[in-house]
Order: C-alpha cells, then sequence, then structure tokens
C-alpha cells in the first residue's frame, strides 16, 4: 500500500492480478483501482499490451510508457512483467494469483486453457477467488475463438445497424463504442461476486461474453423485431416520438465553423418556447407544426426552418436562451469544450497526474460521486514492470536470490 | 427459462426504483444481479409507459416495448409520493430496503421530504442513488436533458457522423443506457462499502458524465496532440490519425473489417497472403506495399492519404464479392478481428448466441404471448442472474408489497385507492 491509498479506501485489502488488456478489461479494474483495491497489471516486454502500442503518444514519440491511449486505463494501478513463454511463467503466475482475491483476462479463451490458468486451475490454487474471463464472444460457444475490437464489435451487437444516416450504410459511432460500455456491466457483476464472497466466503466464475453485455443497448430494438418483426432503421439524430430532435449547425466560433447544437423538444411547451425564443411565435400555431404529430410528420420543413435560424447563433449561447426557457439543448461538445465544461470541472471529472515519462496529464474519473468513498485516482499508469521488485518480491514472496535468477533468465522480461 | 427464485448475488436485497427512462435499465440490472426490485409508479402510471414502440403498434399504457424492456423482472406498484399519506407508506419501505434508486430532477426528493438526509436518518444502512442528466449541483444541474443532449453534451455527438454533416447519435438511447450502467457500478461499490462498514451512502450519477466515458481516445488526444478528434464517418480515428473505411458491403450485407492498429494493423502480411490466395491482392504483394504495411515490429500509426485509399480501394472489390459469414470466418483464421454488421434478424438467427442460450422467453399471459427477450449479460457460476417475470402492469404488485410488507388490510388499500394514493 502506498501512502497515497488510504486504509478506509472502499476496497483496501483487495488484491487483483489483471491479465486483461486493450479496453475492456483494464477498464475493470480501473473501477476496482480508483477505489483503493492494489491491482497489479501483469504484462510483458515480449508481447506488449497493445495499448502501450497506440497513440497518442507524447511528443509523437511511440513508446511503451508513452502512450495516453494506455495511460487513462490504467490510473492507480501497479505493473509487474512476466513472460509467460518461459518455463517458469505459469508457475509464477501462480504464485502470484495465490497471493490476489481476483483475476481478470480477456484473452480468446485458448489463452488461459494453454496456460492451465483456468478458473478450476486457479481455485486448486486460491479457493475463493473470483475470476472473471471477458472474451469478446464468451468462454464457449462456435464463435469463442473469434477476435475483434469494439469497433467491431458494435456492429455484431446492432448498434450500427441503427447508428448511421437514414438509407446509407452503417457506420456505427466514431468510437470502440462497446469498449466503453461493456465494461460497467462487467464491473457490476464483478462487485456484486466480491459482495457476495465477503458475505458467504464463496468466490465463483464468471464468463463475461462482451457480445451478450452489448445486446443490452440495443433492446428496444430487438423487442420490437421480437414482437412486432420489424427492423428497426437507424434515423440519424431524429427520435421516433419526438419533433424537433436533431443537432443544428451554429454560427463559427473563430475560425471553427463545425459547431453545432442539439436540440430535442418533448413538449408541446417545450417546442412553444423554442419559437418563442427564435422569434417566431407563429411556428408553435403552424399547422405543419402545431402538435408532436403535426412536427413528426413535416420534419424536413421543421429541420430547414431551424437550421437556417441557429446558423447564425453562437452555440453556447443559445444552449443557454434556450435552457433558461426550459428547452432541453445543449451543445454538441468536442473534446476541447469537455475540458473546459464548467459541470464537468464542477464535478472535477478529469484528474491531473504527474507520470514519471508522459508528464502532467488528463485523466478519466468514474462519472458517480460516492458521498462516503469517494474515487481516489492516487497514481498514474505504471511504467511496463515499474514494480517488478515489489510484486515478486513482497506478494510473491520471491528470494533475492530467486528474483535474479528470474530476471537474469528474462522469465520477467 | 426464466427462474422465479432470484438466485443472483443481490438475492437477500432489495430496491425501491423510482426511475423515470433515464434510469430504469439500472433498477433492471439490479434485478437481473437477484434483488428484488419494486418499481414506484404514479397512480396514473410512469410516462416511460408511452414510449415507442409499441405491441402490434398499438399504442397503449401496457403495450409500450420500451417499458417492459427496461422493466421487466421488476415488480410494480403505485403510488403518490406527493401525498403525506404516500410519503409515509413509502418511508415504511424504506425501513425494509438495502437500495433506493431514482431519477428525479436535483431537489425533487428533498420537496417531498424524501430527500437523502431524512432517507439516511431513517436507514443508515440503505444506498441511495441518484441519476441526473447533469449532477445534484453544480451550473448545469437545474438543466433539462434527453437522450440526444446527453449525447451531444457529453461528447459522443461530435464522435458520431461524417465530416461536414451533422452530428447523430446511436437511435436506440445510449446516454440512458450509459448512464443506468454507469450507476449501477457506483451502487454496487457502495454495497460492497455497506458490507464492510454497515454504513450506506449516496450516488450521485450524471449523464453528461457518464458520456463523457465513451471518448475513447479523444480526450489523451486532446491533452497530448492538441487535436480536436471530430466525427469520422465509416473509420476510426487513433489518437488523432484517421485509420480508414472499416465497414464495406459484402455480397449479402455490410461487415467491419478492422484488424488491431488499422485497415491492415498488425497482421498486414497475412491479409495480403489472404487477398492474394482469392486472386485479389492487387499489387499489395509488392515489397514496397509490405514494407509500408508490415506493422508488426512498428507502432500502430495507420498510413494515410492516396496509400488508405488504394487499400479502401483493393479491400472494397474484395468484400463484395464474398458472402460476411465467408468474409468473417476466413479472416478469423488470420487472427483478423473481423465481424459481421449484424441487423435485429441476423441476431435472432445467430447460431453463437443460440448455443450460448442468450435468448430468454418471458409469458405475456394477458396477450396470450411468449416474448424473446435478450437474457443475462453474465454468466456467473456460483450465482447466476436470471431474468424472472414480463415487466408489472399498472398497479400489478399493489397488494403484494402493501399487505405483504406492511401489513395493509384489504379495507385499507381500498381507501388508499379511493384517496387517490394508490
Amino acid at each position: 500500500m502506498t501512502d497515497a491509498q488510504l486504509p478506509d479506501d472502499v476496497f483496501a485489502g483487495i488484491r487483483v492480478a489483471d491479465f486483461a488488456w486493450v479496453g475492456v478489461g483494464p477498464l475493470v479494474s480501473k473501477y476496482l483501482a480508483d477505489h483503493g483495491a492494489e491491482v497489479i497489471r501483469v504484462e510483458s516486454s515480449v508481447r506488449p499490451e497493445p495499448l502501450r502500442r497506440a497513440p497518442p503518444f507524447v511528443d509523437d514519440q511511440p513508446g511503451l510508457d508513452n502512450s495516453g491511449y494506455y495511460a487513462d486505463f490504467n490510473s492507480s494501478k501497479r505493473c509487474c512483467s512476466l513472460n509467460m513463454q518461459h518455463p517458469q511463467g505459469v508457475e509464477l503466475a501462480k504464485r502470484l494469483i495465490a497471493e490476489c482475491d481476483i483475476v481478470t483476462e480477456s484473452f480468446t479463451p485458448k489463452a488461459m486453457r494453454a496456460w492451465g490458468l483456468t478458473y478450476d486451475d486457479l481455485r486448486a490454487v486460491r479457493p475463493d477467488i473470483i475470476m472473471i474471463s471477458m472474451p469478446m464472444y464468451g468462454s464457449t460457444g462456435p464463435w469463442s475463438m473469434w477476435q475483434g475490437y469494439g469497433h467491431v464489435l458494435q456492429a455484431a451487437a446492432g448498434i450500427s445497424h441503427l447508428t448511421h444516416y437514414p438509407g446509407e450504410e452503417p457506420i456505427g459511432t466514431g468510437v470502440a463504442y462497446t469498449d466503453f460500455l461493456v465494461p460497467h456491466f462487467a464491473a457490476a457483476a464483478l462487485i456484486a461476486a466480491l459482495d457476495h464472497r465477503q458475505r458467504t466466503g464463496e468466490g465463483q466464475n464468471i464468463d463475461f461474453g462482451q457480445l451478450e453485455a452489448a445486446l443490452h443497448a440495443t433492446e428496444t430494438m430487438i423487442l420490437d423485431y421480437t414482437v412486432n418483426g420489424r427492423e428497426q432503421e437507424a434515423l440519424g439524430a431524429r427520435h421516433l416520438d419526438h419533433a424537433p430532435h436533431g443537432t443544428y449547425q451554429c454560427a463559427p466560433r473563430g475560425d471553427d465553423d463545425d459547431r453545432w447544437i442539439a436540440i430535442a423538444c418533448t413538449t408541446d411547451d417545450e417546442w412553444r418556447a423554442l419559437a418563442e425564443i427564435a422569434g417566431r411565435p407563429q411556428w408553435a400555431d403552424d399547422p405543419r407544426f402545431h402538435t408532436r404529430f403535426d412536427r413528426l410528420s413535416n420534419q424536413d420543413q421543421l429541420d430547414a426552418l431551424l437550421a437556417a435560424w441557429t446558423r447564425a447563433q453562437p452555440a453556447e449561447q443559445l444552449m443557454q436562451t434556450l435552457q433558461a426557457a426550459g428547452v432541453p439543448a445543449g451543445v454538441v461538445q468536442t473534446p476541447e469544450d469537455l475540458r473546459s465544461d464548467p459541470q464537468l470541472a464542477h464535478r472535477g471529472h478529469f484528474w491531473m497526474l504527474d507520470h514519471p515519462a508522459m508528464g502532467r496529464r488528463a485523466y478519466d474519473g468514474p462519472s458517480f460521486r460516492l458521498s462516503e468513498t469517494p474515487a481516489n485516482l492516487h497514481k498514474p499508469a505504471p511504467l511496463l514492470g515499474e514494480n517488478n521488485e515489489y510484486v515478486w518480491k513482497q506478494i510473491a514472496h520471491l528470494s533475492d536470490d530467486e528474483y535474479v535468477e528470474l530476471l537474469i533468465t528474462g522469465a520477467l522480461e | 427459462m426464466p427462474a422465479n427464485t432470484p438466485t443472483g448475488p443481490l438475492a437477500p436485497f432489495r430496491v425501491l426504483d423510482l426511475t423515470n427512462e433515464l434510469g430504469q435499465l439500472a433498477g433492471r440490472m439490479l434485478a437481473e444481479l437477484g434483488a428484488d426490485v419494486i418499481k414506484f409508479e404514479p397512480p396514473d402510471g410512469d410516462p416511460a409507459r408511452w414510449n415507442a414502440p409499441f405491441y402490434h403498434d398499438e399504442p397503449h399504457p401496457e403495450r409500450s416495448l420500451f417499458w417492459w424492456t427496461f422493466n421487466h423482472s421488476k415488480r410494480g406498484v403505485t403510488l403518490d409520493l406527493s401525498r403525506p399519506r404516500g410519503r409515509d407508506l413509502f418511508l415504511q419501505l424504506v425501513d425494509q430496503a438495502d437500495f433506493i434508486v431514482e431519477s428525479t430532477p436535483p431537489g425533487a426528493m428533498d420537496a417531498v421530504g424524501l430527500g437523502w438526509e431524512t432517507i439516511h436518518a431513517r436507514n443508515p444502512r440503505l444506498v441511495m442513488t441518484s441519476i441526473t442528466p447533469f449532477g445534484q449541483d453544480g451550473p448545469y444541474a437545474q438543466w433539462r436533458a434527453t437522450d440526444l443532449i446527453g449525447a451531444a453534451m457529453g461528447g459522443l455527438a461530435s464522435l458520431c457522423g461524417a465530416p461536414g454533416r451533422p452530428p447523430i447519435r446511436p437511435s436506440a438511447a445510449q446516454g440512458y443506457t450509459q448512464v443506468s450502467a454507469q450507476a449501477v457500478v457506483g451502487t454496487m461499490i457502495a454495497h460492497y462499502h455497506r458490507t464492510r462498514t454497515g454504513r450506506g451512502q449516496r450516488v450521485d450519477q450524471s449523464m453528461q458524465e457518464a458520456v463523457t466515458f465513451t471518448h475513447d481516445n479523444a480526450m489523451p488526444t486532446w491533452d497530448i496532440r492538441g487535436i480536436n478528434i471530430t466525427r469520422p464517418g465509416n473509420g476510426r480515428n487513433i489518437g488523432g490519425y484517421w485509420s480508414g473505411q472499416y465497414v464495406f458491403e459484402a455480397a449479402d450485407g455490410y461487415v467491419a473489417a478492422l484488424s488491431f492498429g488499422g485497415l491492415f494493423g498488425l497482421t498486414a502480411r497475412q491479409t495480403i497472403e489472404w487477398l492474394d490466395h482469392h486472386g485479389m491482392a492487387d499489387d499489395l504483394t509488392s515489397e514496397e506495399w509490405l514494407a509500408k504495411l508490415d506493422a508488426s515490429q512498428g507502432v500502430l500509426i495507420p498510413p494515410g492519404g492516396d496509400d488508405s485509399d488504394h487499400l479502401i480501394e483493393v479491400l472494397a472489390k474484395f468484400c463484395k464479392r464474398f458472402t460476411r459469414a465467408q468474409l468473417v470466418a476466413e479472416a478469423q483464421q488470420i487472427r483478423n478481428g473481423w465481424g459481421i454488421v449484424h441487423t435485429p434478424a441476423d441476431l435472432l438467427q445467430n447460431e453463437h448466441l443460440q448455443a450460448r442460450n442468450f435468448w430468454t422467453e418471458l409469458e405475456h399471459e394477458d396477450l396470450d404471448e411468449t416474448v424473446t427477450y435478450p437474457g443475462p449479460w453474465a454468466k456467473l457460476s456460483a450465482t447466476p442472474l436470471s431474468v424472472r417475470r414480463r415487466a408489472p402492469k399498472l398497479g400489478e404488485h399493489n397488494q403484494d408489497i402493501y399487505s405483504g410488507l406492511l401489513n395493509l388490510s384489504a379495507p385499507d388499500l381500498a381507501n388508499l385507492k379511493s384517496a387517490g394514493v394508490i
């Protein structure tokens, strides 16, 4: 425990062997680490964690300790290195796991099986271990050995089918969306299992198929098919029930002519308030736009009128004016906007942490505030193998001689 | 098939659910985890009962598929919390509850005398999770937001859509999904803390901040490179580098043809061999291209400009010639993580999901129907999750709850009903 970790952090005393990589797994263990668990990333320089090789890099200089992508997902964690191809790799992994409460991994199922590190193997080492495996398609079934990434899984889960301009190709979101969706489901299950162990002493195995969790992002689409036989279509920014409901271009900000506002009127009152603010109260009485159903039937005309009006308005000012009148509206915020957003600042969303190689950088904290046990991002992301000596000698109880021998023979590369 | 007896890790616990469309998934996830979740509605029903789509397109408060989806596995009661008698009944249930999850606007619970201080004094062990668009306090706390506003203010909309065209959102509400799922994580952390210490706490969850979690690498890219990643259209943007189109038309639909690190990424050599095997590698077998694409020792920065255009052209031609199933099966053999762009019909017919018994059937006896729902989202060996029952009808469990838990008599219930309290 470092000085910065507090003994009354929620997960104080809980140790995690974090074999997971890239997005989903590290974002699950980040919740634990940011709330006081000792999360030990188990990585290797022989086959580096792919995110350590992914941009953005500080000064555009690639380096395993220089990726902002990796760093953001791995706050508050330690890191040891272990070469699983070394003859003693598996044995060392077991020595570490014997001292841990939780094991996480997100490989295709064959990796842990090949190493003899399945739940049944690990339960022999540590009877109350909780293991969570998070392969793309789950641990069983005909696609279980398939690989994938968040961009691909959003397509496989039907999210891309609902995320595009009407009638065009299914481009999906512009992010590896499921990487930022399914970790919450996995973390909820994992912490519930940890609580069960705390109450009963019983550990367990969690088979977390990322696809299955992702399918909970489009459930009404699925029911519309199973109940009505309808394949829902993507609506762009529009809505089945409400209009106006869209994004509208605003006045340029400096030389940036990509400023947009989202407006969603869900009641006639909100629509009337919007028309007043636009200085066109007659819109609300226009038979084309009078009721919700009128507006839904004439969306092209409605959107054209609104867009012509918003084009001359600065987005931030328009948002303030509309919200003051009770109209749901918000700037389509860019990353730059988010960093200066007063509400996110009020909640302290971004944490500034000093990384030995990358310097002072912004990290995302969790999106909730706990009144008694708030998150504590107590250290930046670890360097590769940063905590080798501590992990292998103090936790896994290797002697000085054993540790040096393993260093020399490459077991800790 | 649904299990009537809860088997999940939260089986010993009870949840009072006061969520609207913003947070109904949160209560449902707790129900799937095994908790006894009691959904409260005003006597005239929850507004989400009117959310489209509807069973056989018939608008009716018992036929909203939105309502069905986000409230199954819960029990349902009606209660007017604005009346003193309603508040009193609620507080009696607080005595027997472990969680409250609610999504009223900041201050609304205080206005009816059910604010956090009151709840906490009444039951110090209780965990109360409050889900709002922007959080309990701060400059935007009183602002209104639907899912679209959450997607915009949290940064997801700026990353969805094509350059020069309007930002879009997924047509299934991801702001609501994100805020609910993340609220459950916060709730579970508070729950674990309670188990250890006996002390409850407040979880203050913001939709805007939950959506901010979805930026992928856009925040470090701004922080480190000063580049605002914008919506990449059909493609991905990694660290400020556009990695090229990745959704391609196959002979029978679309595939997502992404490899780690971009279009060809770490498996460039294998991919070119594969294309060549089908006689469709074009000039990519040349030493020049192999050198350019062999990223296996390098860094995951994809090629840009004309190179990117050429790779897209070759892949587009290739994909168009084969079915989705063949493309993805062959891609997976060379460790390319390609996938099928599924439609709802594809998903229901998918052999993999069937083999994993993913789908769950729920009886809607009033409609004489059995409806297929997505099943649990994790498989826990000792404490399995379960989908237990269809969503409650309006006031369906009033008697179970008010008589069963609070020992009210039949005349008491009748009086409450005629007074409009339940």
